[in-house]
C-alpha cells in the first residue's frame, strides 16, 4: 500500500466470528488503488466480530474486525466487577485489526563503532545465542563491541539479558493486577494449617489431581466468581513463572484426567507461559490455587486466598526431603475443623 | 520409604543376590570372587549363600572367563562376569567385542547373549597405569554392547537388575573409589529396577549444565553445592548409561542454561563426553548456547604411579570448581 493511501475497499473476509486464527493467517483482503492485498493476523486469537462491509471503502485506521488475542498479559480473571487498577494491561487484549499504512522501513542508525567496514558478519565471533538475538532484533553484529574471551560477542553484548520495555511494562501491570486481587481478599477471615508428608507421591501433578478430587466432594467450596453460587467444576489455578511475571493458568477438572495427561498439559502450559502465552480458556474458572515452592527449595509459606476462592495450597520441602503442604481457608465457608479435615483428606489421598 | 544407606559394593551385591534368588539361570564367575569375596569385596558372602556352582571361582584367564560366559548365555543361562580390573578386559576383548556383541546380529536374531560384565575402573588407588583406566569408550564404540556407568549405590542396584534382565550383553563399569562410600540417597529395599538408557537430573539449576558419570557426578555435585552459595546455579545430569545415551534431558537443560560443561575421568581424546558434545552441537539446543562448550577430562597419558601425578592426571573437585566458575563468569 502506498503511503498516500487513504481508503481501501474491503473485498472479502477469510474468517468468520468464532474462528480461531493463528498469527500470520490471512484475515481479509483489501483493494487499494494499486493492488489487492491480504491482511494477516497480528497474533493468535479468536475472531469476535466482523465490522466492515464488503465492497465498501474503509478509511485507514478504522476497524475491520475485532478479535481477542491469546493474552500476552498473564494473569487471571478475578471475575468480579471491580475496576482494575489504573492502567493495567487488560487480562485479554482486544485488538482492532486494520489495514496498516506501510511506511518506508526505518533503518536504525548503527551505534558509531569503529570496526573495519569490510568485516563479513560470518567472520565475526559470536556465541550462537547472540547471533540468534541479533538476527531477531535486527542488530548488525559488525556494530557490536565484543567483550567475551577471544573478542567474542556475548549475549550480554547484544542486550540479551535486558528486558524489553514492553516486557517491563507488562510485568508491572501484571503485578498490579495480582496485588489488586489480593487486596480484595485481605479482610476475609481466614486460617492456615500445614502438615509434613513423609511418604507417598507428592509431585505437583498428583497434588493438583488429588486436591481437585477432594474439592469435588465439597461442591459448596467451588463457587462462581460472579455471584458466589456453587459451580459444577473444580478449577485449580497453579502459580507458575512466565515471561511477564507470575501467571495462574487454571486446570479445569484435573482429577478427571489421567496423571500423565495432566502432566503433559502442565508441561505444555508451563512452556507456553514461559514464552508469554496462556490459552484464553485457561485464564478463568479458578476455584482454588496451588503454589509449588519445592522448585525454589523453600520450606513453606502461608497460602494466600485469591478473590472468590475459598481455599489455597502451597507445597514446600524441608532439608530432609519431607514435603510440607499448607492450606488456607476462608472461614465464611469452612469451620476450623472442616479445614483441618480437608487437608487431612488431601494428605491421605496422596 | 527406607532410609538404608549402603555402599556401592553392598548395593551391587544385593542386586546380584536378588537376581540369583529370582532366576536359577543367574550365576557369577570371575577371579577370587568365591571364598575370598572378590578383590574389592563386592561378591562378599554370595558364595556362602548360593554355593560354588553359582558363584564360580575361575582360573586367571579373562578370555576363558568371558568365553565360558558367552557360551553359557547362548545356552540359556544369565551369567554375570566379574573382571577384577577393567584393564584386564583387554585380554577378553575378542569374546566381548567380536562374539558377545555380534552373535545376535550375525545369526539373524536367532540367538542372543544375556551377559553382564561387571568390572571396576578408575584411578585414585595408586595402582598405576595398568590398573587405573576408564575404558568406557572402548565398549561404547562397539555396536551391540550396552554400557552402564553408575554413580551411586541406589542407581547401581536398580541398573544392575535391569542389566541382568536385558537379553543383550551389558558392560557395567564401577568406579573403585565409590565401592566403600555410602551414597547421598538411601537404597530402596527389594527388586527395584532402573531402566537402562534414562538420564537422571541429579540437581536442577539455571546457569550451567554439567554432564558427568561415575565418580565425576559426586565431584560435580560437591562443586554445585559449593557454588550455589556464590549464586551460581548448576544443573547436574548423570546419563547413567553411555550406550544407549539419553540426550533429551541434556538438550532440555542446555536450552535452559545456555552453558554446558562435560566432565569425565578418562583421557579427553575420543572420550564418551565428545559424543555428548557432538549431539548437543547437532541439536536445536545449539542455538541456545551462550558459551563455548567446556570439556574437562583426564590427560592423554597413562595414569602415573606417583600419587601427586596421579591426582593431577584427572579432574579433581578444585578443577571442576574453577572451570565452572570461569565459564559462568566469562560468558554472560
Amino acid at each position: 500500500m502506498s503511503m498516500t493511501m487513504e481508503t481501501g475497499e474491503l473485498i472479502l473476509y477469510h474468517v468468520k466470528p468464532g474462528d480461531r486464527v493463528k498469527s500470520g493467517q490471512v484475515l481479509f483482503e483489501v483493494m487499494t488503488d494499486k493492488i489487492d492485498m491480504e491482511v494477516e493476523s497480528p497474533a493468535d486469537g479468536v475472531i469476535e466480530q466482523l465490522v466492515g462491509e464488503i465492497g465498501v471503502a474503509i478509511e485507514i485506521g478504522k476497524p475491520v474486525l475485532i478479535m481477542q488475542t491469546d493474552t500476552e498479559v498473564m494473569s487471571f480473571d478475578f471475575g468480579g466487577d471491580e475496576p482494575l487498577p489504573e492502567a493495567p494491561a487488560p487480562v485479554v487484549e482486544t485488538v482492532a485489526v486494520q489495514p496498516a499504512v506501510i511506511e518506508a522501513p526505518v533503518v536504525a542508525a548503527p551505534a558509531p563503532v569503529a570496526l573495519p567496514p569490510m568485516t563479513n558478519p560470518q567472520e565475526i565471533r559470536a556465541v550462537p545465542k547472540a547471533r540468534a538475538i541479533a538476527e531477531d532484533r535486527g542488530i548488525d553484529l559488525r556494530t557490536v563491541a565484543p567483550t567475551g574471551p577471544d573478542h567474542t560477542i556475548t549475549v550480554e553484548d547484544v542486550g540479551g539479558n535486558r528486558l524489553s520495555d514492553d516486557q517491563i511494562k507488562r510485568q508491572v501491570a501484571n503485578k498490579a493486577l495480582i496485588a489488586k486481587g489480593l487486596e480484595m481478599t485481605r479482610s476475609i477471615p481466614q486460617i492456615s494449617f500445614s502438615r509434613n508428608v513423609k511418604s507417598g507421591s507428592v509431585d505437583l501433578t498428583s497434588v493438583i489431581s488429588n486436591w481437585a478430587r477432594v474439592l469435588r466432594t465439597r461442591p459448596d467450596l467451588n463457587i462462581s466468581p460472579k455471584d458466589g453460587s456453587a459451580v459444577s467444576h473444580v478449577g485449580v489455578a497453579v502459580i507458575i513463572e512466565s515471561k511477564y511475571g507470575s501467571a495462574l493458568p487454571v486446570f479445569k477438572d484435573p482429577d478427571l484426567q489421567t496423571l500423565s495427561e495432566l502432566a503433559d498439559l502442565f508441561a505444555s502450559t508451563a512452556k507456553s507461559a514461559h514464552n508469554g502465552k496462556v490459552p484464553l480458556a485457561m485464564l478463568s474458572g479458578a476455584t482454588t490455587a496451588i503454589f509449588d515452592l519445592t522448585r525454589y527449595q523453600m520450606n513453606s509459606s502461608v497460602p494466600v486466598l485469591f478473590p472468590n476462592q475459598v481455599t489455597s495450597l502451597t507445597i514446600g520441602e524441608n532439608f530432609s526431603g519431607e514435603k510440607i503442604i499448607s492450606l488456607t481457608i476462608d472461614l465464611r465457608y469452612l469451620d476450623f475443623y472442616d479445614g483441618a479435615q480437608l487437608l487431612d483428606s488431601l494428605i491421605s489421598a496422596l | 520409604m527406607s532410609d538404608r544407606m549402603l555402599t556401592m559394593a553392598e548395593a551391587v551385591r544385593e542386586a546380584m543376590g536378588i537376581a540369583m534368588e529370582e532366576r536359577e539361570e543367574v550365576f557369577i564367575l570371575g577371579e577370587d570372587i568365591g571364598i575370598y569375596g572378590g578383590a574389592f569385596g563386592v561378591t562378599g558372602d554370595l558364595y556362602h549363600r548360593f554355593g560354588s556352582e553359582r558363584v564360580l571361582d575361575t582360573p586367571i584367564s579373562e578370555l576363558g572367563i568371558v568365553g565360558a560366559a558367552v557360551g553359557a548365555a547362548l545356552s540359556g543361562m544369565r551369567p554375570i562376569v566379574e573382571i577384577q580390573f577393567s584393564d584386564f578386559t583387554a585380554q577378553a576383548m575378542d569374546q566381548i567385542a567380536n562374539q558377545a556383541a555380534k552373535i545376535h546380529f550375525m545369526l539373524g536374531g536367532a540367538l542372543h547373549v544375556p551377559l553382564v560384565l561387571r568390572t571396576p575402573q578408575g584411578s585414585g588407588t595408586g595402582a598405576a597405569a595398568q590398573h587405573s583406566q576408564n575404558l568406557e569408550p572402548w565398549f561404547a564404540n562397539v555396536p551391540g554392547l550396552k554400557v552402564v556407568v553408575p554413580s551411586n549405590p541406589a542407581d547401581a542396584k536398580g541398573l544392575l537388575l535391569s542389566a541382568i534382565d536385558d537379553p543383550n550383553p551389558v558392560i557395567f563399569l564401577e568406579h573403585k573409589l565409590l565401592y566403600k562410600i555410602p551414597g547421598r540417597d538411601p537404597v530402596p529395599e527389594g527388586a527395584i529396577r532402573i531402566p537402562l538408557g534414562v538420564s537422571k537430573v541429579v540437581r536442577t539449576g539455571k546457569d550451567l549444565t554439567i554432564v558427568a558419570t561415575g565418580i565425576m557426578v559426586n565431584k560435580s555435585f560437591e562443586v554445585a553445592e559449593k557454588l550455589a552459595a556464590e549464586g551460581i546455579s548448576i544443573e547436574l545430569i548423570d546419563p547413567r548409561t553411555i550406550s544407549p545415551l539419553d540426550t533429551a534431558p541434556i538438550f532440555e537443560s542446555v536450552e535452559k542454561t545456555g552453558r554446558l560443561m562435560v566432565v569425565q575421568e578418562g583421557p579427553s581424546h575420543a572420550g564418551y563426553i565428545n559424543e555428548v558434545i557432538a549431539q548437543v552441537s547437532g541439536s536445536a539446543s545449539f542455538g541456545n548456547l551462550i558459551a563455548p562448550i567446556k570439556r574437562l577430562a583426564g590427560m592423554n597419558i597413562p595414569i602415573p604411579y606417583a600419587p601427586q601425578l596421579e591426582k593431577v592426571a584427572v579432574p579433581q573437585i578444585a578443577d571442576i570448581e574453577a572451570a565452572a566458575r570461569e565459564i559462568v563468569k566469562n560468558w554472560r
